[in-house]
């Protein structure tokens, strides 16, 4: 028999997603488009409520005979994956209707998409990872090309297609070698085994379709074009969510699977990481268009986010979860904002399309300025805290080169920040955009307000919550 | 003996595999890489693992190699223009591919084992998957599943269009169709039409 | 001689090479790239059941079953984004996949 109790502790939140996905299928098969608008909304408010369940089981468990296993790094990590795809399902709805494309399929991927997320986070065997990081991305290469008519979308769903399911054998030839060189698939059996050149290799197999999935340098090619290409909406989504999910799953993979080996991975993972940051911050110094900037941004982002990675898990947790929560909000209210970029013609994505927003849209253009100042890390704001407590975690691994690259790409990547912010308050007024979606504009605002030092306190929450986290992965 | 018939197995699925990244028309592509899924199947068979000799066939060979026929046959490329000007990246690739494969290789086994035991506790191989597929593996199973329906879904939101003047058959309409809808019995006056 | 475990991940990382070397040297039609990913996964199919059957694990052929699952529906998923492809360029060559560049 099933051990409900067990179940429940271990992957209430993924349940209670596939429930809701498998029961919306077949509600949409007979509703049809009718049932659209309401999915949307129904897939966000199940997304929420995911995220809850993951609190609520904070403590986490051990399920299906040692296949998932969660505590609370990893549920946290799940709480806000699932919250902003559960936002960036909410607000996906005007766009979609705008461009015609309004239908049920939709949020039923997503919800599948962060099914998932959340399996690969609760993975405590090879196979679950696999299945997991499978499901995520099959849905995601279908969310992509989701609008079939834009040649664009298209180009961007075989490219993330091609480029993924090439990351995905890496990882899975990765995986086997690891599963023949130890005789078993369990995380811990894995970590209790003599490393052997057969299992390194293995390891720097997976280390690099892991590389793909957080969209770190080198198998970062995907990641402009694919965020140029696919719908608005979606790449909130793709920036936000399965980043946070993925980057703690990389976290984890090396913690608890290759836990002892740190020595032979920690070198790899700095490679990687400062690789990253260079690529992001340069590439993005010629980008016109800002959901291209916001690519390359994220991969410089990425770069950062494994500099607490290297560090290990005694160090480098609670600023890893810390710096991806503040990363994913600014992100995801940096696309929100993109989705407002809306004139009588359609969307636009020229930077130079922000001229003199500052004169109509005061209010967004402030949680815009924000949000931008924060991914750069201008001190009083959220993003400066999470980026100095990266640092600190460098230092004490004594990763220093490390640190200095971290210090040297902000410093390039404040240029490009700063000139969309130029443009939005000192350039000439274009053409107003049209009025957004409220839900949208909220999200900017939120987003923004979040960022601001008067919140100091959501920081403090933010760390003791994080470190807590942390304590459980110790544990 | 087995080590000649692996010999031979190993030389055509090898063979075919080239064959199959190198052919200039995507069906003979296609061919190719059922002839590498059959002889895998074999090679299977060889060590003992039946069960997943057959499923290789039935899965790869019946759904996949199938599936791509029918979109090779669907999408009318030019076949003629494919493939030209493939051959300047060859000597490259190959180079790459060298070093790769020597990686790989240098990673050889010293002695996992070499006792054949395909199937563990069971009398049978299908017998042994069996015995967990649908107990410990039961979660794997059931998400299995899902991304079979994630592939579904995905495939008929991509490609699947309404078009509004194709004539489709309604069942339901066609039965419940009686002959005083179709047809009227009118009592014709000679001379005079209807 | 015996038949070795070598033998098998022998074979095995040459498919897995030819695999990812089809995938690079492919500049003219993307539906053999798709064929190409299939070799990959072929070929950590033979590495699983071979691994399994040589260390008495039945693990390695669940494994191997649920990739060959997984290659069935990235197979769907690949050709209908590669069937939109088409329907809107007209072409499946490498070469045409160049809207978005830099």
């Amino acid at each position: 028999m099933l051990d409900w109790t067990a179940i429940l502790e271990t992957v209430a939140p993924e349940t209670l997603l596939v429930a809701v996905g498998l029961l919306g299928t077949l509600v949409g098969a007979f509703l049809k488009e009718r049932f659209a608008r309401v999915a949307f909304k129904l897939g966000a408010l199940a997304l929420f409520a995911a995220a809850a369940l993951a609190v609520y089981y904070w403590e986490g468990g051990e399920a299906f005979g040692g296949l998932v296993t969660t505590n609370p790094f990893v549920n946290f990590a799940k709480a806000v994956s699932f919250g902003v795809a559960g936002v960036a399902l909410w607000i996906a709805d005007g766009f979609f209707d705008r461009h015609g494309t309004l239908r049920f399929e939709y949020p039923l991927l997503m919800l599948f998409a962060a099914f998932g997320m959340g399996l690969t986070l609760s993975a405590s065997d090879l196979m679950t990872l696999y299945m997991g990081v499978e499901t995520l991305s099959l849905s995601s290469y279908v969310l992509a090309s989701f609008h079939r008519d834009s040649p664009r979308s298209a180009e961007a769903g075989l490219k993330y297609f091609v480029l993924g399911a090439l990351a995905s054998g890496l990882l899975l030839y990765g995986a086997s070698l690891v599963y023949g060189f130890t005789g078993s698939t369990n995380f811990e059996e894995i970590a209790g085994s003599e490393m052997g050149i057969g299992l390194l290799f293995g390891m720097v197999l997976m280390i690099s379709g892991l590389a793909f999935k957080v969209s770190a340098a080198p198998m970062h090619v995907w990641t402009p074009d694919v965020y140029e290409g696919a719908p608005t909406p979606v790449v909130a989504f793709f920036s936000a969510a399965p980043k946070m999910a993925m980057m703690v799953v990389f976290a984890n993979v090396m913690f608890t699977l290759f836990g002892e080996a740190v020595d032979d991975w920690q070198l790899i993972i700095a490679i990687i990481s400062g690789a990253s940051m260079v690529i992001g911050s340069f590439g993005a110094l010629l980008q016109n268009n800002i959901k291209r900037l916001m690519g390359y941004s994220s991969i410089a982002n990425m770069g950062y986010a494994l500099v607490p990675v290297a560090a290990g898990a005694d160090i480098g947790a609670p600023s890893l979860l810390l710096f991806m929560t503040i990363y994913v909000i600014a992100s995801l209210g940096m696309f929100a904002g993109i989705l407002m970029m809306r004139r009588t013609g359609g969307m636009v994505e020229d930077i130079s399309e922000l001229g003199g927003l500052i004169r109509s849209r005061p209010v967004v253009t402030l949680a815009l300025t924000a949000i931008l100042l924060s991914i750069a890390g201008i001190p009083p704001l959220a993003g400066f805290w999470a980026k100095l407590d990266v640092i600190q975690a460098g230092m004490a691994a004594g990763l220093l080169p490390l640190v200095i690259m971290l210090v040297i790409a902000s410093v390039v990547s404040c240029y490009y920040y700063l000139r969309v912010i130029k443009v939005m308050w000192f350039d000439e007024p274009m053409e107003e955009f049209q009025s957004a979606d409220p839900s949208v504009a909220l999200t900017v605002v939120v987003c923004g307000l979040l960022m601001f030092p008067g919140l100091m306190v959501f920081i403090g929450v933010l760390g003791g919550w994080t470190d807590a986290a942390a304590m459980g992965l110790a544990n | 003996m087995e080590v000649i018939a692996f010999w031979i197995l190993a030389v055509i699925v090898g063979a075919a595999a080239v064959f199959v990244i190198a052919a200039r028309n995507p069906v003979h592509s296609v061919l190719w890489l059922i002839l590498s899924f059959f002889t895998s199947a074999a090679l299977l068979v060889l060590i003992g693992a039946e069960f997943l000799a057959m499923l290789l066939v039935v899965v790869y060979v019946g759904a996949v190699a199938v599936l791509f026929l029918f979109v090779v046959m669907m999408l009318d490329v030019d076949f003629v223009e494919l493939k030209q000007g493939t051959l300047q990246y060859w000597p490259f690739a190959v180079l790459i591919g060298l070093a790769f494969f020597a990686e790989i290789v240098m990673v050889r086994t010293v002695g996992v084992g070499t006792r054949l035991e395909p199937s563990p506790g069971a009398d049978s191989n299908a017998e042994a998957i069996g015995q967990v597929m649908y107990t410990d593996y039961l979660l794997l199973f059931q998400v299995a599943g899902i991304i079979l329906l994630v592939a579904m879904i995905g495939a008929i939101v991509l490609t699947l269009r309404h078009r509004p003047y194709a004539k489709r058959q309604n069942i339901a309409r066609q039965t419940a169709r009686r002959r005083a809808d179709a047809t009227e019995l009118v009592d014709v006056t000679p001379g005079k039409g209807i | 001689m015996e038949l070795t475990l070598n033998h098998y991940l022998l074979l095995s990382a040459f498919l897995f090479t030819v695999g990812v070397v089809g995938i690079f040297v492919n500049r003219k039609n993307i539906i053999v790239i798709l064929m190409a990913i299939e070799l990959i996964l072929l070929s950590v199919n033979i590495n699983l059941v071979a691994f399994s059957v040589f260390s008495g694990t039945i693990t390695g052929q669940i494994f191997a079953m649920l990739v060959l699952t997984v290659a069935a529906a990235e197979a769907a998923v690949g050709l209908a984004i590669l069937v939109v492809f088409f329907r809107l360029r007209g072409d499946i060559s490498v070469d045409a996949i160049d809207m978005m560049k830099g």
